[in-house]
């Protein structure tokens, strides 16, 4: 009997899991959210289970006892958490280990483990990765943190211990500063936290986002797949991701891979995994913390090392053995994904709701397209923006930027803006082209007038004219002064060519 | 005659689009060819058009463009998904609003006086037309020599102050030109 795969996800992510299901010959069921009840990735599933989620305080993708009694009922064998919602809750992963049901992802104890910073960056340090300089526990007085500033170099950062959303957060950038600010951070924290204690770090000016996939089987073996550079953020929200890195050359590459790799052997960790690295502007990276969920940016290393990393995660999760060795994986190309989010880059990023009237991806067979919409879909508030991502594979960077252009020019959608038009501005900026991008980017080099070129504004003012005239010249033509004749050949003819 | 020049006639078809960073575009639309963008005939082509949604090609580029909003003149036009804002006028409200040809010098300027005295024998443009620069619009017969006088600017006739077989003195005002090469 075939295996039934419960995707407790929704969009792009569902539909990509389904893919993998059938190919490795298992049944595949959704839920049917009623805030979405016409969503595209309905079409792909096997079966589909009626959440009944309408009058539900939270969408069934965050109702871990809704989702683990539903699977019960529908006798499911595996669940594919996908990414975000309850992805990385341990919680969720042990209700269904506690089940029976197989969670396609790492331990509960893992998931819980590293999801706890400290107890992440504890375990990072036995394994002997770097970590960023700084206090390991609070500082004493404005003295100590003078001290241990004097020592790290600035700038420093500052910050509450029991702190949160930049409350009780300063950056440091020279000594003189150093004792006023960490009192009134300190003075901030203990009125807004009740907690005065301050922990110093080194601070990266122009930090640039690093990751590491691994993955690992539930008999210690474990591989790394490259790094993928994610420095594009917004607000900690990636935007447009590539595979390699251009800041990250092979005895790097190795250097960090093995790392990983030893990292994740040191916890006994399994399934698929991302060790994310913060690098300064001299080379030296740190580790940030680790992933244990598939991630939205994982096409660009499957496009790079040719390696299924869902069909793995199901497999590694079904405890067959890791058939990968380091040594059969190579970094292929180039390989750069754009997020298509349904957002205003021209106006803050601010989200946009509503019908897609028409969407158009670029027809080349060789990009690879990961959507959660289609023409007459729609875009509810209920859920985060992201409708498709478009990925593109070349044989080296400067292929595949040219590439992405391209098939960007070709993406159109009716109704909505999206974040396409920055993709395109990021693919052209010279930081980009020239890699030296960091994480920085949006917030100070970005502003919304890049977004525009005079090409697009000149046929902009054709089209305007055009739309005028066509009513102008009908209105006209009543005059007696004006012949009466219709706008042009070239504008009524515009089928023909087609 | 006057087939190789670029604006014909009809100036009904000349508007101009303003945007609020006061980038101005001069779009003439003929009747059977493409488009003039200031001044110069642009190879765009018209893929697609459904309602408010038109397609185009150019440069080897596709331009997809969406009419997001209209409010009597002003247009905002989302372009490859970004958003521009125009304000669109015919080129006689453009005229009558003053934005071209305001101070009377620069009518003077393009005001066609005749060079010698001698006899209108033909007229070949109407008021209103639009006219290319060195596109002649009278001929002048003058010691039993025909004359052309052109156009010295692009612009709309806006007044022909002599008629066929008039004789004109020397430096006699002929022709009211508003140009449109502002």
């Amino acid at each position: 009997m075939k295996k039934r795969l419960l995707i407790a996800n929704r969009s792009e992510i569902a539909i990509r899991i389904i893919r993998s299901a059938h190919k490795l010959g298992m049944l595949a069921v959704v839920f049917q959210s009623d805030r979405e009840p016409d969503a595209l990735y309905l079409n792909y599933a096997d079966e589909i289970i009626p959440a009944r989620d309408a009058s539900n305080e939270k969408p069934i993708f965050l109702d871990a006892d809704l989702i683990v009694k539903l699977a019960l009922e529908h006798d499911i064998d595996l669940i594919h958490p996908g990414y975000g919602f309850l992805s990385e809750n341990p919680d969720f992963a042990q209700l269904c280990v506690e089940n029976g049901i197989n969670f396609i992802g790492p331990s509960p104890e893992l998931i819980r483990d590293m999801g706890l910073k400290t107890v992440a960056k504890r375990m990072a340090i036995e394994a002997g990765l770097p970590l960023v300089p700084g206090s390991e526990g609070a500082v004493n007085d404005a003295g100590a943190a003078k001290l241990f500033a004097d020592k790290i170099g600035y700038p420093v950062i500052l910050k509450a211990s029991a702190g949160g959303g930049g409350r009780g957060m300063r950056i440091v950038e020279k000594p003189e500063t150093i004792e006023r600010n960490f009192k009134s951070a300190s003075d901030e924290a203990l009125a807004a936290f009740s907690n005065g204690d301050m922990f110093i770090e080194k601070y990266l000016q122009n930090p640039k986002h690093l990751e590491f996939q691994i993955l690992g089987d539930k008999y210690g073996n474990v591989v790394h797949l490259g790094e993928r550079e994610c420095s594009l953020q917004r607000k900690h929200q990636k935007i447009l991701e590539e595979a390699p890195s251009a800041s990250v050359n092979p005895s790097m590459r190795k250097e960090m891979g093995d790392m990983a790799v030893r990292f994740a052997k040191s916890i006994g960790y399994y399934s698929a995994g991302t060790i994310e690295f913060i690098m300064d502007e001299d080379g030296s990276y740190f580790f940030m913390e680790m992933n244990t969920r598939i991630q939205v940016e994982h096409p660009v290393t499957e496009m790079v090392t040719g390696v299924d990393l869902v069909d793995w995660q199901i497999r590694i999760a079904l405890g067959e053995e890791l058939t990968l060795k380091q040594k059969d994986i190579s970094i292929n190309g180039w390989a750069i994904e754009c997020r298509v989010n349904t957002e205003d880059p021209q106006n803050r990023f601010s989200p946009q709701t509503g019908f897609i009237d028409k969407i158009h991806f670029p027809q080349d067979p060789t990009i690879r397209i990961e959507t959660g919409v289609q023409s007459g879909s729609v875009v509810t508030p209920y859920f985060d923006s992201m409708i498709a991502k478009i990925i593109v594979h070349d044989i080296d960077r400067k292929a595949v930027i040219a590439k992405t252009l391209k098939a960007l020019y070709e993406f159109s959608l009716i109704g909505l803006k999206t974040t396409v038009p920055f993709c395109r501005t990021v693919l052209q900026h010279p930081e980009f082209v020239n890699a030296t991008y960091t994480t920085r980017w949006v917030d100070s080099i970005f502003t919304p007038e890049m977004l525009e070129n005079e090409e697009d504004e000149m046929i902009g003012a054709l089209a305007a004219t055009i739309m005028y005239a066509s009513e102008y010249l009908q209105l006209s033509s009543d005059l007696p002064t004006y012949k009466n004749d219709n706008l042009n050949v070239w504008v009524l003819n515009k089928r023909l060519n087609y | 005659m006057g087939t190789s020049y670029i604006y014909k006639r009809d100036a009904s078809r000349l508007f101009i689009a303003l945007r609020e960073n006061g980038k101005r575009y001069k779009i003439y639309i003929p009747k059977e060819s493409k488009p003039v963008i200031d001044g110069v005939e642009q190879d765009i082509d018209f893929v697609e058009q459904e309602d408010f949604h038109y397609t185009f090609d150019w440069n080897g580029k596709r331009f997809h463009c969406e009419l997001v909003s209209r409010d009597q003149n002003k247009a905002i036009i989302k372009v490859n998904g970004v958003e521009y804002k125009f304000s669109l006028e015919s080129l006689f409200s453009y005229i009558r609003h003053g934005m071209i040809d305001k101070d009377s010098s620069q009518i003077n300027e393009n005001n066609i006086v005749a060079p010698m005295p001698g006899k209108i024998v033909d007229i070949f443009l109407s008021e209103g037309d639009l006219v290319n620069e060195g596109e002649p619009i009278l001929t002048l017969e003058a010691m039993k020599m025909q004359n052309e006088i052109s156009a010295n600017c692009n612009g709309v006739i806006r007044k022909i102050r002599v008629q066929q077989g008039q004789s004109v003195m020397k430096d006699e005002l002929l022709v009211e030109i508003n140009s449109i090469d502002v």
